[in-house]
């Protein structure tokens, strides 16, 4: 069997997506993203520790779908701005949160 | 590394940062509590019930008292409940004693007696407790809510980390199981473009946590093979659950990209009937030249669960040989789709308003997706089923080299060819001719700016008069080409 390999024919890899739009084929983590931010700002000026909670969960779905081009300052900040509304809810109301049933 | 440093730095904060915020509240709380029990038993010796009895007895204790204050208190506190004891039986007797005085008595002499024991009831009613609203209590069962949900954010970072090593596991027996067949086959195991030299690196290019690329280069008849491994998102608790609804399974999507000379002008696809019947309408190569209806692989000697989609005949009979049928046969059941085209562009790009489109660039591929089997619940030794597959990719690179359609196909697929593109044309014909417009309106303007803007008067004349220059040249060309089409007609 004569070796099928050609070294003189390789091609360097270029990755396919960059050009085709990244978020096209799964846009969670931007979702996840938006909503966690909405529903921090939502915990830190109503005052609501539910919607804080919330945030915390939609920081942390989006950090496990992430792509890894993505870069981590974006999940960082996400991450802070959504444990500080929790903090902050409860610093200016320490009672525990009541469900809603 | 870096990803579980991310997790626990923020969590180990949230956990640090409650006990912070409870702790100050605790301290008020406590000192209050201590407080009202200081006060009940101060002003308990000045209660009615035990004015009678009391009175007498505190002379007693009150010498005794003397010497210190915390025992003092104390014994206060003994005393007082000695007292009501004591005062209680006391009254108890007295009361009887009383009963039983005045019962020696006439009846008629005393009225009202009954109406002494009314009160001696209302005394006995039991005393009725409120529990305190959870929110005022002071203990960590009322954070029941707080404790659900950061056991939840556990759950979600255990599960995390547990599907990040099961992919990573699964990858790398994928990646052993096959290594030996890419090696012996391609020069350019391995890369991820970032390297200045192109050496094998020898592993997968991880894209996520659930998706591994392999870039593999170096061999006669193609340019080279993009494999991906697209897992289940193992590590998102959400979809773990969402996939208990639906199952799904893990995929391997191979990309063989081809050289011009390597390919004849067919397209070809091969595969379930669902994702025939989806490639079909999505993929803009197959909806153009493979206009029918998916055909039943059964005629071909396939199973009847896979169907086919061809540009003609002949080059489905060139395709199926007895070794390819083979292969599909023996591995149905992990095919997910085949797809062999010379005018693979992609899926189908949805035209924008306004925007002239040139004919998409295509590429000579052959596609391959299979299925993982396991649908989910795969284990590391599944990979090795996967292998015979990939004898059947290097087999497909091969066979496609070499076939080649006799004259008639060729004209046919040529005829098909001109078709599309006349009829894309045709199509963007209109927009073409906007387009061409309102660029020439943009030159226009543009000049006629050019020549506001010259300051000097003189420029500005000249170049007025180049301008109008042009412009009788152009009407005279036209109109010599509208005699000559009159010449011609005639």
């Amino acid at each position: 069997m004569s070796d099928l390999r050609r070294p003189a024919k390789i091609l360097r890899y270029k990755a396919p997506s960059t050009e085709s739009n990244p978020t096209l084929e799964d846009p969670t983590p931007d979702y996840m993203n938006l909503l966690g931010m909405i529903f921090s700002m939502c915990g830190l000026m109503l005052k609501l520790k539910w919607c804080a909670w919330i945030a915390v969960y939609c920081s942390f779905i989006s950090f496990a779908n992430s792509r890894s081009s993505e870069d981590t300052k974006q999940m960082m900040s996400s991450f802070m701005l959504s444990i500080s509304a929790v903090v902050m809810s409860y610093l200016q109301n320490p009672q525990p949160m009541s469900p809603p049933w | 590394m870096r990803s579980a440093y991310l997790i626990l730095i923020p969590a180990l904060l949230l956990l640090l940062a409650l006990p912070v915020s409870r702790g100050r509240y605790n301290d008020e709380f406590d000192d209050g509590e201590d407080l009202a029990d200081f006060d009940d038993n101060d002003f308990a010796e000045f209660e009615d019930m035990n004015d009678d009895q009391a009175a007498e007895a505190e002379t007693a204790p009150s010498p005794r008292a003397l010497p210190s204050s915390q025992p003092e208190e104390d014994e206060d506190e003994d005393e007082a409940t000695v007292e009501l004891e004591d005062g209680m039986d006391g009254f108890d007797d007295s009361e009887t004693q009383d009963q039983h005085m005045y019962s020696n008595y006439d009846q008629e002499e005393f009225e009202g007696i009954g109406d002494m024991e009314k009160p001696g009831h209302s005394m006995k009613d039991p005393l009725i407790i409120h529990t305190v609203p959870a929110h005022l209590q002071n203990s960590w069962e009322s954070y029941y809510m707080e404790i659900l949900m950061v056991t939840g954010l556990l759950a979600y970072i255990m599960n995390y980390i547990i599907g990040k090593n099961k992919n990573s596991r699964l990858a790398q027996a994928w990646f052993n199981s096959h290594k030996e067949l890419l090696e012996s086959n391609f020069a350019l195991v391995g890369d991820d473009g970032t390297s200045k030299d192109a050496v094998s690196t020898g592993k997968l290019n991880q894209e996520n946590e659930h998706i591994y690329n392999l870039w593999c280069s170096g061999r006669v008849c193609c340019e080279g093979m993009l494999i991906q491994l697209k897992f289940l998102k193992r590590q998102d608790l959400l979809n773990v659950l969402a996939r208990m609804m639906r199952p799904a399974g893990d995929q391997v999507q191979i990309k063989v990209t081809l050289n011009e000379e390597d390919m004849d002008t067919f397209v070809f696809a091969v595969g379930t009937k669902k994702s025939m019947a989806k490639l079909q309408k999505e993929m803009q190569d197959l909806s153009e030249f493979c206009g029918d209806k998916p055909k039943s692989g059964a005629k071909y000697g396939l199973p009847e669960s896979l169907s086919i989609l061809s540009e003609m005949g002949e080059v489905t009979d060139g395709v199926m040989d007895n070794k390819m049928v083979h292969y599909i046969t023996n591995h149905a059941d992990k095919i997910e789709s085949i797809h062999f085209s010379d005018q693979f562009s992609g899926p189908k790009v949805m035209q924008e308003e306004g925007q002239p489109l040139k004919l998409p660039d295509t590429k000579k591929s052959l596609l391959f997706t299979f299925n993982v089997p396991g649908m989910g619940n795969t284990s590391p030794k599944d990979m090795d089923a996967l292998l015979p597959l990939m004898n059947m990719v290097i087999y497909s690179i091969d066979k496609v080299k070499k076939l080649r359609l006799n004259r008639e196909g060729k004209i046919k697929a040529d005829r098909n060819r001109a078709r599309v593109e006349e009829n894309f044309l045709k199509q963007t014909h209109a927009q073409r001719q906007e387009a061409a417009q309102t660029r020439r309106e943009e030159k226009k303007r543009a000049e006629k700016e050019r020549i506001m803007a010259e300051e000097d008067p003189e420029r500005q004349r000249r170049l007025e008069e180049a301008a109008q220059r042009r412009e009788q040249k152009k009407i005279e060309k036209k109109q010599m080409k509208m005699k000559q089409i009159k010449v011609k007609a005639m």
